[in-house]
């Protein structure tokens, strides 16, 4: 169970509630009995699909009735009516909109959508804009985002058109709206990877997306610091293939001295203002001193690692020990 | 202030009471969790030195009825659909009870492996059951219930392993999907299926440190840890993450002082067990996670519990390590 508050019942309470749960026990019992004596039977009627609804508005987990409810509507596919499979989504969405974290559900959803007859683009295209709405209530729902790719992947194979450059503007916006998403940040990676690796722009293209990508994560560490979110894209921004190959070696090199730069600055400004430095100013510094050097260039009198790594252990003692790892690695 | 502490006998009487509860509508709810809860209980007792808390004649007896006599494999309850997560359960529970010698009859061990083995996608993914739900959950699931039964075999172990490189991500964590979002618990499920498999040499020093650096991160301030950046402390997170350490041996990349304290915070004084955060609803699942986390950071001299299977070291020191030399 998560998130819900604990509760001390009195012998008076728990008696009363034993009493109110009898019936709903019977009601429950009976109906699961029903459907799985109906399915041993091997009957797959409309009638049967009635009874798996009454039990899944009961337990939207239980995954058996799930599979007979399938296996029902794989059966009477050709006999129904124009509007069933439009109401099965239906069913689905208000399973998902009051428990938007139960798997079979949404497993249910892509099913229902793989197995619909003759699904044009635009119910996939619909359905980006049910999942639209789903992550507006609740911007980091884990299934919401892979449901999300699973509709694109779906979208770009039907209509042969890649569609990662329209997918980075929204999580853009998702990004602009709560700088900590994470979910937006792990999705801005895939695709800026993706846009690079199916060579989707040309080579100017390119290196404006780099350098404008060097500003957004510049704003986005001076707006907030203290997010691991940016950080660890940063750490992925600096050293990745893509930024490798689009900027000449000195251009890298210039890009991560003022990367550097920013994040002294910021950590500079946090010292002054509550007399502590930042720990993630300092890992990413430790990170950016590692790249320098891989990228030929010499720090000599400017390396601070080792310094570094020594206030992180004080500082950040919950992770001292892959500090003293790394310290002991130099 | 009470110093707080390990509240073991009470924890041992909650999943006691676990069976007791068919009073409960929220009993007959979870029957589609019954048998995991199963394991999840005989672990947790296992754990606190109380295998003998439930009768082995009994919870064997209850394992072999979820027997799908259709499909092979086993289901939560009897007459439900067999899946692997719950196959895997079913196995785990044998092994703990050095039964799996009850699965000789009937072919039911060539019909398990069939069933699992029928399942894996021709990209070395595994669905979950015909229906076809792709997870790295269900490659660990699969990975873990083949070694415990002594079959796997490199055409269904070396496709599994590719799929799961497919899922490691630019920071350090995996996903349930290839381009998923980083998970804590899919960490455990993509470093436990490499470790079975014997491969995670796949991964480079570098590959495994960024895994450590991510995973440390899920501590919070207040000693629990998440699951995702920016998400709450939930005590289940004290094995996903944990085991994913210990696996790559960095166990000590996050306070242990830290967790014990937020793991004991959760702990119902009144009728045991442990729930997700401090004054929430316990359950066996957080019992079994916050305890076997205990265990791991070696506190109040519990059983000591194998990173990679979930299941005490004295059983699992007995399975067959892959690859299998000789016959």
């Amino acid at each position: 169970m998560h998130g819900i508050k604990r509760q001390q019942y009195s012998r008076e309470i728990l008696k009363q509630k034993r009493i109110q749960d009898q019936q709903k026990i019977k009601t429950y019992k009976d109906l699961t009995h029903s459907a799985l004596d109906t399915r041993d039977k091997g009957i797959f009627t409309t009638d049967a699909l009635q009874l798996t609804s009454k039990i899944l508005e009961l337990n939207p987990e239980f995954n058996t009735i799930w599979n007979y409810r399938r296996d029902i509507i794989l059966t009477v596919t050709n006999d129904v009516k124009p509007d069933f499979w439009e109401n099965e989504l239906q069913f689905t969405m208000e399973k998902l909109k009051r428990f938007p974290k139960v798997y079979w559900i949404w497993n249910h959803r892509i099913w229902v959508l793989d197995n619909y007859p003759n699904a044009t683009d635009k119910i996939w295209l619909r359905e980006l804009f049910v999942v639209d709405k789903l992550l507006s209530m609740d911007a980091r729902n884990y299934h919401g985002w892979h449901y999300r790719r699973l509709i694109v992947k779906k979208l770009e194979s039907i209509n042969g058109k890649l569609m990662d450059k329209e997918e980075l503007k929204y999580v853009t916006t998702i990004i602009n709206k709560n700088i900590s998403n994470y979910s937006a940040w792990h999705q801005r990676v895939q695709l800026i990877t993706n846009i690079f690796n199916k060579h989707e722009l040309n080579k100017k293209e390119m290196k404006d997306m780099v350098l404008s990508e060097i500003s957004y994560i510049t704003n986005a560490i001076y707006t907030d610091a203290d997010d691991q979110s940016v950080w660890f894209y940063t750490n992925w921004f600096i050293a990745n293939d893509i930024v490798r190959l689009v900027l000449t070696n000195d251009e890298y090199i210039k890009m991560l001295k003022d990367i550097k730069d920013n994040v002294i600055l910021i950590n500079n400004d946090d010292v002054e203002f509550s007399g502590k430095e930042n720990n993630w100013c300092l890992k990413i510094l430790i990170v950016i001193e590692k790249t320098l050097k891989e990228a030929g260039y010499e720090l000599d009198k400017d390396e601070h690692t080792e310094e570094y790594l020594k206030k992180l252990i004080d500082n950040d003692p919950q992770r001292r020990n892959r500090y003293i790892y790394l310290s002991t690695k130099q | 202030m009470t110093e707080l502490t390990l509240l073991r006998d009470k924890h041992i009487k909650y999943i006691e009471s676990l069976d007791n509860k068919k009073d409960d509508y929220e009993y007959w709810l979870s029957e589609h969790l019954r048998l995991n809860g199963v394991y999840w209980g005989l672990t947790a007792l296992c754990i606190m030195d109380s295998k003998d808390t439930f009768k082995k004649d009994e919870v064997i007896e209850f394992v072999m009825s979820c027997w799908d006599l259709k499909r092979g494999g086993f289901g939560p309850f009897p007459r439900h659909d067999s899946h692997l997560l719950t196959t895997l359960s079913a196995v785990q529970i044998l092994a703990t009870y050095d039964s799996l010698s009850v699965l000789e009859k009937d072919d039911k061990l060539e019909l398990c492996v069939q069933f699992i083995v029928g399942n894996q996608l021709p990209d070395g993914s595994f669905q979950g059951d015909r229906f076809g739900e792709v997870d790295t959950r269900f490659v660990y699931t699969a990975l873990n219930a083949l070694s415990i039964l002594g079959k796997l075999t490199p055409e269904v172990v070396d496709p599994a392993v590719q799929y799961i490189l497919k899922c490691y991500n630019f920071d350090g964590g995996f996903g349930l999907f290839p381009g998923a979002e980083s998970h804590a618990a899919q960490a455990f499920t993509c470093l436990g299926a490499l470790k079975i498999a014997n491969r995670l040499d796949a991964l480079t020093a570098s590959q495994i440190e960024e895994t450590g650096w991510w995973l440390s991160e899920r501590q919070l301030p207040d000693g629990g840890l998440n699951g995702r950046p920016s998400k709450l402390p939930d005590v289940c997170y004290s094995w996903w993450v944990l085991s994913s350490l210990a696996i790559i041996g960095k166990l000590d990349w996050i306070d242990y002082e830290g967790l014990k304290e937020f793991i004991l915070e959760a702990q119902d004084d009144v009728k045991g067990g442990i729930s997700d955060r401090p004054n929430n609803e316990v359950d066996v699942y957080h019992t079994i996670f916050g305890l076997a986390g205990l265990s791991l950071m070696g506190f109040y001299d519990l059983i000591p519990i194998d990173p990679t299977y979930c299941m005490p070291t004295s059983v699992t020191a007995t399975f067959k390590k892959y690859p299998y030399i000789g016959k």
